[in-house]
């Protein structure tokens, strides 16, 4: 017996040895230390023994046992190290190829500037407000004081559709509708596109301006120019120069051009500035009491100021685009880079 | 407006530089648009003394010359023959650059050294053509100064962007005066007015002003015996820098005047003048009239014309007439100096497309108190540069002779609305250099009577615009108004439209703009029926090409165009959408357009791009289908149909559908019909699809409500059924929902096929059951139960055959 049990214990010793899977290993196990296992049956032997032999016998069969278990197991284990090594090695992928992932979209460049001027002013207590393009002369033109046969109309090309409409030159027509519908205070900034006949590689018949609004007590010119200050550093950057120059719009009086430091060349003068060293992206001004008249406002009792500019004029400087038909041409090799 | 930057120191004595003066002007609201530096660069080509001139000892045509420069004596070689020994040249010295790009080095010509280049007016760009080289009046200036500083000809012209307010400054003196105010300087004028003949003017011409409406004012002076001559070179030049052909002598004259102080002059030649006499009229109906520029032009009653005894001799303020124009021959003149109505003015140049110099400066009105000032002005020059007489007096209809009204100002006003705290003092000291006169009549409120030149002054809004503008817009503080409210959130449109571009791009699609007009012939390459109301479209007036004539009523023209314009670009996997508004004649409100917003979205090529990692499959129906669902389910609108009858034309009729909500048809979506990709010149199939925004926010819901899900297990049944070709697909599920047992978590739709097994006529559907309860976990004979049931209803109502 004693020697049954050395023999299974060398044996199996050599088996595991010149196994090297995890699958043969189990099959080892199963046939030494299974149910119907060699060493099992070699067990089912030690009922017939001597008792006085039984306990040495017992203690041999365990000892066996625990070897070929503690064999067993580490073989397994190294195998399974082995196994997974192998299929690390077999698994590799090139990683250089490029990732899998879904189609993003692009907004469109002027969606882009209306979403960030919008933004910037809605932090500054701006509601957003909107107009019709097709526009009667009355709210395009007189209420801002245009007259009709003013020189001041021959600024702004007008396509006209007929019946007292045309297509709105500006989204200051915006101002009267909101004026008329509410009264002061007024913190408006109106998005939109407007028209004007004129085509060539700096003007385009379609074009899109924001127009801004304020009108409470004790508005002041200075905060006029405090909040382009504000609008003009978080658009371009907090150290940004802003000028306003007198200038003439017949909806506001006093009436300035606005102009930050080119972006471009940072004041020095470069060809984008023509050399000025100053850019011009808005117009604005004091409104002017004629407008206050057309909408029923007091201009004794309270003041404000309104401002425009062109998105497109922003979306090109702020992009670095030198041909503003590029816009409107719709190649998607342009707009996916957005 | 062009000025000069020497034209200005005439009046103002300032010491600003070119660029300085150029950003006091611009500050003062009179935009220096361009600048244009006339001989700054050509410093190096001095004024030089040919001391000696030999032959060139290699070459027959050149000679060797010893020049002079003030500082040393240089060898020269000359090509030219015009001048000699002891002549005052220009000299081009070593390193100076000609226009053109010219640079002069030291060389070597036919072996004798030549150390710079004697120029001719051509090589310094004072002339078209030259023969031969530049010759100096003797000691025009010390050798060595620069020629253009020694000829007076460097200067700057500086090119003014004038708002349309600023008429006063449509003149040099304008500009002039502005500048005086703003730098506390004086304004140098001349008041000389030459001797006069002993001939009264109103003996020798009459003047009739029959419309004195359209001209308050009207002058005249008559000059005799003068002699037409080419202007002297100064005036030649001065006009030639503003940007003014010089005609002859009286005619610069009037010219010059003009720009010097911007009244609009007219010299007549009397002697072709019927009665020398002058009649101011409303032209006839039809009337017709040739003027200067040897056009017929046919009049209207609103035209203003000036006549003499028989027929008009000049459209009034806009242009002359060729037969009374000054000749050659000419010796005596009529010069008229009047004031016309700004608005008539403007009509009569707008209807005949006639923008002359002097109607501009009409249209935006003149200084109606300067007209017998710049008349004496003219009449002087004439006579001092043309000779002859101007007769005693000057004719001056003039009736209606008004003093400006003073403007009650407060400098209060000013202050706050400015944003300022001046001193009373500063403010007044500010309107008096702008020549207001100023009155104080109580505290705070001053009477201010503006220059009648200030013809935009007229309001108190507008002396606080002056106080400003001179005090300096810098000189401002930038304040942060203080908000009495805060602002309303945005509107529920707002909040869509930026929810629904959001999603589109999710969708990998990519955002266009088109113009939002037209072609009148779009709506017909859709093959929409002509009483589509897509087929009315607003009419332009005055279109800039008949392409962009109508405004748009469907955004798909010019998604189809921007597909297939990228397409021949080869990009052939493209996803676009639009979300712009379209216009239609109806009537919103008061006769005004309706302008919905709509959304438009076409598809086509590759699903995936090139990849390497996924099959190249093509988008189809689907992928189309697909984006319209996940924007509806997105804005929370269920209840959802697609209909497959009364589709679009320009939709494959087997692969499209509207999609309804209830009622409602809230768009369509489809594969462009063949046709139709034809007139667009795609030639790949396209999936389109449209979208109403207006009703999408009528329909989405905001208040959306959510269920927590359930924690016990689920268990998944599948049916594989044939059903006839013709059933939609739809139409089991909507079955299997209606059940509305709260077991079923959901049904989906796993699988279609045609093909081996499936009868003709039929397909298989497999469909996907998922039974889950809230309570808790179903037992496998409840499960069975429920899904017996649900085939059983399935056989009963759709009669399907369980495979």
């Amino acid at each position: 017996m004693r020697d049954q049990l050395e023999n299974l214990r060398s044996g199996a010793k050599q088996a595991i040895a010149a196994t090297s899977t995890v699958e043969q290993l189990q099959e080892i196990r199963i046939s030494l230390l299974g149910r119907k296992g060699e060493l099992t049956a070699l067990m089912k032997g030690l009922g017939a023994m001597d008792a006085a032999d039984r306990p040495v016998i017992g203690q041999l069969v365990n000892a066996v046992r625990d070897d070929i278990e503690s064999l067993l197991s580490s073989a397994i284990e190294s195998a399974q190290e082995q196994a997974i090594a192998a299929r690390l090695q077999d698994e590799r992928i090139d990683v250089s190829l490029p990732g899998r992932r879904s189609q993003k979209g692009t907004k469109h460049p002027i969606t882009l500037v209306i979403e960030e001027v919008c933004a910037i002013f809605s932090g500054l207590g701006f509601s957003v407000a909107e107009g019709p393009e097709i526009e009667h002369d009355w709210y395009n033109f007189e209420a801002l004081n245009f007259p009709p046969e003013h020189p001041a109309r021959d600024m702004q090309d007008t396509f006209f559709v007929g019946n007292n409409l045309l297509l709105r030159t500006h989204t200051s027509p915006v101002q009267i509708r909101t004026m008329l519908k509410q009264k002061p205070p007024v913190r408006i900034i109106a998005p939109g596109t407007v028209y004007r006949c004129d085509s060539d590689a700096t003007h385009s018949p379609m074009f899109h301006q924001i127009e801004g609004l304020m009108v409470d007590t004790k508005v002041t010119f200075g905060d006029l120019k405090g909040v382009l200050t504000v609008f003009t550093n978080q658009l371009f950057g907090q150290k940004t120069g802003v000028r306003l120059r007198p200038s003439y719009f017949p909806f506001t009086e006093p009436s300035a051009e606005v102009d930050i430091a080119c972006v471009i060349c940072g004041g020095k003068g470069c060809r984008v500035c023509k050399n000025s060293g100053w850019l011009e992206i808005l117009g604005a001004g004091m409104v002017d009491p004629e407008v206050y008249r057309h909408v029923q406002y007091d201009a004794e009792q309270i003041s404000g100021f309104a401002f425009g500019m062109g998105i497109e004029r922003i979306a090109m400087l702020k992009y670095g685009i030198s041909d503003m038909r590029l816009l409107f041409e719709n190649d998607v090799r342009f707009l996916r880079q957005f | 407006m062009n000025v000069t930057y020497n034209w200005l120191k005439e009046y103002v004595d300032f010491d600003a530089t070119p660029d300085e003066l150029a950003a006091i002007l611009t500050m003062l609201g009179l935009e220096v648009e361009a600048m244009e530096r006339r001989g700054d660069c050509l410093d190096d080509v001095v004024v030089a003394l040919v001391e000696e001139k030999r032959q060139h000892p290699n070459a027959d045509k050149l000679s060797l010359c010893r020049v002079n420069n003030g500082k040393e004596v240089l060898d020269v070689v000359c090509g030219a023959q015009n001048f000699n020994q002891g002549d005052t040249v220009a000299l081009a010295q070593i390193g100076s650059v000609l226009p053109g790009d010219v640079k002069i080095k030291r060389s070597k010509i036919r072996g004798e050294e030549s150390c710079g280049m004697l120029c001719s007016e051509k090589e310094l760009g004072l002339a078209e053509e030259s023969a031969g080289i530049m010759v100096l009046p003797a000691a025009v200036a010390p050798l060595g100064t620069p020629v253009f500083t020694a000829l007076g000809l460097k200067d700057t012209i500086f090119e003014i962007g004038l708002t349309p307010n600023r008429s006063d400054c449509l003149s040099v003196i304008g500009i002039a005066r502005d500048l005086a105010a703003k730098l506390r300087l004086p304004l140098k004028q001349s008041h000389s007015i030459a001797p006069e003949g002993s001939d009264q003017t109103h003996s020798v011409i009459g003047v009739t002003v029959e419309a004195p409406e359209l001209c308050p004012r009207y002058s005249a002076r008559y000059i005799s015996g003068c002699s037409i001559a080419p202007s002297p070179g100064w005036l030649v030049k001065r006009l030639n820098e503003i940007g003014i052909r010089s005609i002859n002598n009286v005619v610069d004259v009037t010219n010059l005047i003009m720009m010097e102080l911007g009244q609009p002059l007219h010299a007549f030649d009397c002697d072709r003048l019927a009665g020398k006499r002058i009649v101011v009229r409303n032209a006839g109906e039809g009337e017709q009239f040739t003027t200067l520029d040897n056009q017929v032009r046919s009049l209207t009653e609103t035209d203003l014309v000036i006549c003499d005894a028989e027929r008009p001799v000049a459209l009034a303020g806009v242009m002359g007439g060729l037969n009374s124009e000054i000749e050659n021959s000419t010796t005596s003149i009529l010069l008229e100096s009047a004031f016309f109505k700004p608005a008539a003015i403007r009509k009569t140049a707008k209807r005949l497309g006639l923008h002359t110099e002097s109607s501009h400066r009409f249209e935006r009105g003149i200084d109606i108190d300067n007209v017998t000032r710049a008349l004496d002005r003219a009449a002087t020059l004439i006579v001092e540069l043309a000779g002859g007489v101007m007769a005693q007096g000057c004719v001056d209809v003039y009736p209606g002779k008004n003093e400006r009204p003073a403007i009650k100002f407060r400098t209060e006003k000013a202050n706050e609305l400015i944003g300022v705290d001046l001193e009373r003092d500063v403010i007044l000291d500010i309107l008096t250099r702008l020549n207001c006169a100023v009155t104080p009549c109580s505290a705070g409120l001053v009477n201010v009577v503006p220059p009648h030149y200030r013809i935009d002054i007229e309001r108190e809004i507008d002396l606080i615009e002056e106080v400003a503008r001179l005090n300096g817009y810098d000189k401002i503080p930038a304040t942060m108004p203080v908000a009495r409210v805060a602002s309303d959130k945005p509107t529920r449109h707002q909040e869509i439209e930026k929810k629904v571009r959001e999603l589109l791009i999710n969708c990998g699609m990519t955002e266009i703009i088109n113009f939002s007009f037209t072609s009148p012939d779009a709506a017909g390459k859709l093959l929409l029926n002509d009483d589509d109301p897509r087929c009315t479209a607003i009419k332009l007036a005055n279109p800039l090409i008949e392409e962009h004539s109508v405004m748009r009523t469907t955004l798909l023209p010019g998604l189809l165009e921007t597909t297939a314009r990228n397409m021949n670009f080869r990009a052939l996997d493209l996803k676009l959408f639009e979300m712009r508004r379209i216009y239609l004649p109806g009537v919103a409100e008061k006769d005004m357009p309706y302008e919905p917003l709509c959304i438009v979205g076409a598809i086509t090529g590759s699903r995936d791009g090139d990849g390497w990692s996924r099959p190249h499959e093509a988008v189809d129906f689907f992928d189309a289908k697909g984006i319209v669902e996940s924007v509806l389910d997105n804005l929370d609108i269920g209840g959802v149909s697609w209909v497959t009858d009364t589709i679009d034309p320009y939709y494959h009729p087997g692969k499209s559908c509207r999609v309804m909500v209830g009622r409602d048809c809230i768009g369509s979506v489809g594969e462009l019909h063949p046709t139709v990709q034809k007139n667009f010149a795609i030639d790949k199939p396209v999936y389109c699809f449209e979208l109403d925004f207006e009703k999408l926010v009528k329909l989405s819901r905001t208040n959306k409500t959510v269920a927590a899900p359930s924690r016990f297990p689920d268990s998944i049944r599948d049916i594989a059924m044939l059903v006839p070709e013709k059933l939609e697909a739809h139409r089991i599920v909507d079955c299997i929902r209606n059940e509305k047992s709260k077991e079923i978590e959901n049904v989906y739709i796993f699988d279609v096929y045609r093909g081996t097994g499936v009868p003709d006529g039929q397909k298989s559907v497999a469909v996907r059951v998922r039974y889950r309860s809230f309570e808790r976990t179903l037992t496998e004979e409840e499960i069975v139960a429920l899904h017996e049931k649900v085939i059983s209803t399935l056989k009963n109502k759709l009669q399907i055959v369980i495979r």
